[in-house]
């Protein structure tokens, strides 16, 4: 036996390297396909009358169906936001080139809040309660890019 | 509800790369064993915890059951935080088929694979995903911006909540990241990430393992004389959509904390209740959850930071362990909060020990700002 064991490999990188294929389903497809005109849509719970963007089929609290489309927004409020000094890539943290907003959206005519960014405005410049209007990209590349941010209505 | 108590806990943390996985099992588990006197032969059923994504093994139990001593044993696995293995645990002794339960969990976060990475991949993989703008640090700035919006209060109450955790965690030997000296004006200086959130209002990865024994009655107090029993348990989960939730509460805990109480008959879970351990994984989680277990009023976290009610010594010590900011074991944070309160509760929490404890309560969360949360009642009283 030798006197002493000598470590030869302390590590080993094991990366996972495949691929998972989501079906978008009908409800993210429809929004993709409001937003290329300029609309954003939500749906409505027909138990509790609850509008969720993005829509979807099932209403979390009753879990009933949501299956009529509403048109929101494109105005809202927001309602939080945070500005951000980092980007998270892969679960690293680095420091962002510059500072950004991510806000909470009450979009006019939506019960739930949609996270998106704010931009048009220097972060120091935002507040909850800012009223802001959806920028869409033109022309449209269908995907959710196409919403590209919120900026101050008006 | 049948009696049910732990018995025994034990830990080993790491704040960097240490030993392996399987060495972590095996020297938490053994030094439980040598503990009691027991063997894994006086072991009836094991419940592991492990998340299958950090771990990069699917089934990333299989691999833990030969540490552990699992081999040809009942065994079964949670992927959850290690709260929800506890509870299973306790059940599967409920059910009269097993004196003994082994609980034991452990999580890499600090070597293996990134928590933040983790976090990612709950994500809504067709929506939130694809946008990018979701991730673990940008909807708990969100989640404490609501809190901090909702009651007025200021970023100093996160920080100071945040001195006091690294200050506790100080005479915690299993905390990864501590500051004895640790002050409110450290933690504001430390990196901004999301505001308001700091680096040091944030968990630290750890690696780490964590074992109880959970027992029946009868086994119970033939293994110990500080038994611990389990009172009450219950847990709830609210929206994965951070739209559609109340951020600034956390009604998920304020429902499981309602059941798991009415079991453990607390009516007054301040005054019945001695010492918390909550799976608080950022400055803010600390006092939205303290909150909704009852311990403190709605938006009280500045009073309770300025009037030191929260400090091992005051009127209601929460996290004497320095809880999530002390050291955070991804999905296994909620099995070290349990043994905490046993380190407690059996009085071998040394410079941490809270004077008399005799009721404890414990939370361990998942998801993004605590959508799925569980609670715990323990005490040395049989009630």
């Amino acid at each position: 036996m030798p006197a002493k064991q000598e470590m030869v490999v302390a590590n080993v990188v094991v990366p996972l390297d495949f691929t998972y294929n989501y079906r978008v389903g009908p409800y993210i497809e429809r929004y993709i396909k409001g937003l290329g005109e300029k609309k954003i849509l939500g749906t409505r719970c027909s138990g509790d009358g609850s509008v969720v963007v993005p829509p979807r089929k099932i209403c979390g609290r009753c879990n009933k169906a949501m299956d009529e489309y509403v048109e929101v927004g494109p105005e809202g409020t927001v309602e939080n936001f945070t500005v951000g000094h980092v980007r998270l890539d892969k679960g690293l943290v680095e420091k962002a080139d510059r500072e950004y907003v991510i806000g909470l959206i009450k979009l006019d005519g939506a019960t739930s809040l949609l996270p998106a960014l704010i931009g048009g405005i220097s972060p120091d410049g935002v507040r909850k309660g800012l009223r802001v209007r959806a920028v869409f990209k033109d022309p449209a590349e269908d995907s959710l890019g196409d919403l590209v941010h919120f900026e101050p209505a008006g | 509800m049948d009696k049910v108590a732990v018995v025994a806990q034990a830990q080993v943390m790491s704040g960097a790369i240490g030993i392996p996985r399987e060495r972590m099992l095996y020297e938490t588990v053994k030094s439980l064993y040598d503990e009691l006197g027991i063997t894994r032969d006086d072991i009836g059923t094991f419940v592991l915890n492990s998340n299958c994504f950090e771990a990069g093994r699917t089934i990333a139990n299989v691999f833990e059951d030969t540490p552990v001593g699992a081999y040809m044993k009942d065994e079964t696995h949670v992927d959850s935080d290690g709260l929800w293995a506890v509870a299973y645990a306790a059940m599967r002794v409920m059910s009269g088929n097993y004196d003994t339960a082994l609980v034991v969990g452990n999580s890499c976060g600090a070597s293996t694979f990134r928590p933040y990475l983790m976090m990612d991949y709950q994500l809504n993989p067709v929506y939130d995903r694809q946008l990018g703008l979701l991730n673990e640090l940008s909807t708990a700035a969100l989640q404490a911006n609501a809190y901090l919006d909702r009651f007025d209060a200021g970023e100093e109450a996160l920080a100071e909540i945040a001195a006091r955790c690294l200050r506790n965690a100080a005479n915690n030997p299993n905390a990864v990241r501590s500051n004895p000296g640790a002050s409110a004006d450290e933690v504001l200086a430390s990196d901004r990430l999301y505001d308001p959130l700091r680096e040091l209002m944030c968990y630290p990865f750890t690696d780490g393992a964590c074992a109880v024994i959970v027992a029946s009655e009868k086994r119970a107090r033939e293994l110990t004389d500080r038994p611990v029993w389990i009172r009450g348990m219950s847990s709830s989960v609210d929206s994965y959509y951070i739209g559609e939730r109340d951020l600034a509460t956390s009604r998920a805990t304020k429902v499981a904390a309602g059941r798991a109480y009415d079991m453990a008959g607390i009516s007054d879970p301040a005054g019945q209740i001695d010492v918390a351990e909550v799976g608080a994984k950022f400055a803010h989680q600390e006092p939205i959850i303290c909150e909704a277990l009852g311990l403190f009023p709605e938006g009280s976290a500045g009073k309770v930071a300025a009037d030191g009610t929260a400090e091992i010594g005051g009127a209601m010590p929460v996290c004497p362990s320095g809880g999530g900011l002390g050291a955070y074991l991804f999905s296994a944070a909620g099995l070290v909060r349990v043994a905490e309160c046993v380190r407690q509760l059996q009085g071998t929490a040394g410079d941490a020990q809270v004077a008399d404890a005799r009721t404890a309560v414990a939370h361990g969360q998942d998801g993004f700002c605590a959508q799925h949360d569980a609670v715990m009642v323990l005490s040395t009283e049989e009630g």
